[in-house]
């Protein structure tokens, strides 16, 4: 054996630690796995929760956590990790990290921590072995090992979120290895952010901080609290969610788009109640010296930008960590995604408001800086009277004519509304093409028929919802119903056409001079004569 | 696609707007409504082939026409609205003086009934000055009609509808336009598509008189239409208020630009003729 494995060897028998009911060959790590809770935004978060806490504390990490978080909370405090599965536990130990492997049952009754950590939520901290916790029995176990003036930083999934609303399967028919005890909503976790504060209340713990997060329950990339989706910037910030929410879904099944689902939530004054994340801290009283409050919304998926109220009541927005995001950096423009707007529009048949929206969306385009047209996508701009504004001026795009822009956003558009079956004024238009064409129109611009072929390769990476498809199966059978009737309309139109050239051909035979005029003449004088008789 | 495309020049005016031949319009792949009404944009008894779309003057015949079952129908605005464009720029008559007055008329397949001289007293006790009657071309070509009529006036007739793409006076919408310029009141016994065009011209619109019938007429939609817009009968109209309705009946506020009625037409391809 080398040195240096011999040395790791002592340092994963230091470090790790087994309690009991620990599972000898699962992970919770593997490629299939749900992904343990990580993520840029989670990060920052846990990088600020940490500095709150005493120095020198200690925090128990309890089930799966990126590397990352468990790094972040290292650099100011004792971090002991909890998992399962023991290959996990063994990695864990590996970096240094002090781990127990384990069932939650197990964990020593006098162990004590300054603050306990669940972003993963509850559902992997119990191992096959011994008592299987529900939510609220795993709430308690935790709550128990906190000190005096100890937190819990708790991410707790709802079950009612946007992302179990559009999910193509359900929590309670999980096949996996993972899902021996797949209890979904029939668990007895809280089902609002309410219920949520009065569980840990009646567990005791005074709860400080709420949010919540979009667009998956173990990576957001956006967390914000109730008060600031009620009282905050809602046309920004449904723009904002639904757009964390089309990355997360990009080209993903689901049953319909949950950009609109979130959208419409979050501008309801619902987005925390339908959110597929919550977030708390909770803390067993007295309340700790330094009290967790990060900002109001932290988002973003790469660098973490943050929003909070300025002075003046406009909301600011500013980067907070890595990356060239000073275009940012200053006031959220406000009002309401253009997307949504046309799409308004477009149910209400309003023709002026659309021709409005679209000439005015042209005009700016053309007075914007040749980089940022690229990404002055309906989906990426908000109108505020007559005001536009890059939601994501950061989006990635080069820079581009202003007639090139509008034709490589508008098609996208046109996909939107024919794939998700919006009503909109001209129903004529059944492909991308045409209706590019008509909305390039009512822009003010015009499209020869090769723009549209060029525009085919910017198809954009949008949710796939089953409710879209069996849109395009419902459209698909209208159109073939219309042209098979099409068909038969144009084959009786040919009959009667046919029968008129017959006459006409007749007639022209008739009237021609030849032998056949002549016997023709000779029986129509003959009839007349008939008649003048029979008179 | 269906041969009212071409009345009154609707698809000349059309291509003139849309900056093509006005002489030789394009197909239209779809159904012009070719006159105001009350049902869905489509005339009575148009074979429709399903799927193809109805271009209507407002959208509240849009809404009627979907909730017929037309699915296909999309909002234009009436052709007179793109005539008034494409004549924006000519110069307005000195004056404006009488009345232009357009009796209720029938056509190919239905006649209209009615005792068309007492009509006509009523219209001379009633109009505060000189009186223009103008015929529809089914009328003007009956001579017991016209006859009776030109003993009380002066009559024209803007010229043939056409039928079967024939007879189509492609100038239509040109003469009626100039003849509600002249005057200053549009009047029939009928609210109707001359009333709507001329309200939305200038012209202050009166609907009285006996309102005749049509062969096989349903009485009832004569009356739902004196009882959904009373505002624009009687003798004397408020101008104003009838000048507002008769905009939205037209679809003034629907009209798209060139560029947006050749994509809608399907006439992107066309080739433009020389400016």
């Amino acid at each position: 054996m080398s040195a240096a494995r011999r040395s790791r060897t002592t340092r994963v028998v230091d470090k790790l630690r087994l309690i009991g009911g620990e599972m000898p060959a699962w992970s919770d790590r593997t490629p299939d796995a749900r992904p343990p809770a990580g993520g840029p935004v989670m990060a920052d978060l846990v990088g600020r929760f940490g500095r709150c806490l005493p120095a020198g504390g200690s925090v128990l990490v309890v089930g799966p956590h990126n590397d990352t978080l468990i790094d972040a909370l290292g650099r100011y405090a004792t971090v002991t990790c909890l998992v399962r599965g023991q290959p996990d536990a063994q990695a864990l130990a590996a970096r240094g990290v002090s781990t127990l492997c384990g069932m939650l049952a197990k964990l020593p009754d006098t162990d004590r921590y300054d603050a306990v950590v669940a972003l993963d939520g509850m559902d992997r901290v119990c191992s096959v072995e011994g008592p299987q916790y529900d939510w609220e029995e795993s709430l308690q176990a935790l709550a128990r090992l906190l000190r005096p003036h100890g937190t819990l930083l708790l991410a707790v999934e709802n079950e009612l979120g946007v992302h179990r609303l559009v999910a193509t399967g359900a929590a309670t028919s999980a096949h996996t290895d993972a899902a021996w005890r797949p209890l979904g909503e029939f668990d007895t976790k809280p089902g609002s952010p309410a219920g949520l504060s009065a569980r840990l209340t009646a567990e005791g713990l005074a709860v400080s901080w709420l949010a919540a997060g979009w667009p998956t329950p173990h990576a957001p990339t956006l967390v914000a609290t109730p008060d600031a989706l009620r009282d905050g910037p809602a046309g920004a910030l449904s723009a904002t969610v639904a757009a964390a929410v089309g990355r997360a879904y990009a080209l993903q099944p689901v049953l319909s788009d949950p950009r609109r689902l979130a959208a419409a939530a979050v501008r309801a004054g619902l987005g925390a109640e339908f959110a597929p994340l919550w977030l708390v801290t909770a803390h067993r009283t007295p309340l700790p010296a330094t009290v967790f409050a990060p900002p109001p919304v932290l988002f973003g998926d790469g660098p973490v930008i943050e929003l909070v109220p300025g002075p003046d009541g406009q909301w600011v927005r500013h980067a907070v960590g890595g990356g060239d995001l000073t275009k940012l950096d200053g006031p959220l423009p406000t009002g309401r995604l253009l997307e949504e707007l046309l799409l308004g529009a477009c149910l209400r048949h309003d023709l002026s408001d659309l021709r409005r929206l679209l000439t005015g969306w042209a005009r700016w385009l053309e007075a914007l800086d040749p980089i940022d047209r690229g990404s002055a996508t309906a989906d990426n701009v908000l109108l505020d009277g007559d005001a536009f504004g890059l939601l994501d001026p950061c989006r990635p795009a080069a820079p581009v004519d202003a007639t090139s822009a509008a034709r490589a956003a508008l098609r996208p558009f046109a996909e939107t509304l024919i794939t998700g079956g919006y009503a909109h004024p001209w129903p004529v238009a059944v492909d991308a093409d045409s209706l590019t064409a008509v909305l390039a129109g009512a822009a003010g611009l015009e499209l020869d028929r090769t723009h549209t072929a060029h525009a085919e390769a910017a198809r954009a990476a949008v949710p796939d919802a089953v409710r879209d498809q069996h849109e395009q199966l419902r459209a698909l059978a209208e159109q073939l119903r219309d042209l098979r009737a099409q068909a038969q309309w144009y084959a009786d139109q040919l009959a009667g056409r046919d029968a008129e050239l017959r006459r006409a051909r007749m007639q022209i035979a008739a009237f021609s001079g030849s032998i056949g005029y002549r016997i023709v003449r000779f029986g129509v004088r003959a009839a007349r004569r008939a008649r003048k008789v029979i008179r | 696609m269906h041969h009212a495309n071409h009345f009154y020049g609707h698809a000349h005016i059309l291509a003139e707007y849309c900056g093509l031949d006005r002489e030789d319009p394009p197909r239209i792949d779809g159904y012009l409504q070719h006159g105001w009404n009350v049902l869905d944009g489509l005339g009575i008894g148009t074979p429709y082939a399903p799927g193809r779309p109805i271009f209507v003057w407002s959208e509240q015949t849009r809404r009627r026409a979907w909730s017929m079952g037309r699915r296909h129908a999309i909002v234009t605005g009436a052709p007179w609205l793109y005539l008034l464009a494409l004549r924006a720029g000519d110069d307005p008559p000195a004056t404006r003086e009488g009345t232009i007055w357009y009796p209720f008329h029938g056509w190919e397949s239905q006649r209209v009934h009615g005792d068309h001289r007492r009509l006509i007293d009523e219209i001379r006790a009633t109009e505060p000055g000189p009186v223009t009657f103008c015929l529809h071309s089914h009328e003007y070509r009956d001579a017991r009609i016209r006859a009776t009529y030109e003993a009380a006036g002066p009559v024209i007739c803007h010229g043939n509808r056409g039928y079967q793409w024939r007879n189509t006076e492609t100038r239509f919408l040109d003469h009626q336009l100039a003849a509600l310029r002249r005057h200053r009141r549009v009047a029939s016994n009928r609210l109707s598509t001359a009333i709507m065009y001329g309200a939305v011209v200038g012209c202050a619109p009166a609907v009285y008189g006996d309102p005749m019938r049509l062969t096989g007429e349903d009485p009832a939609t004569a009356a739902r239409i004196r009882g959904r817009w009373p505002e624009l009968h009687g003798t004397d109209p408020d101008p104003g208020v009838a000048a507002e309705i008769a905009a939205a009946e037209v679809g003034a506020d629907s009209v798209p630009e060139p560029a947006e009625l050749r994509a809608i037409l399907g006439w992107r391809g066309d080739r433009a003729v020389a400016a």
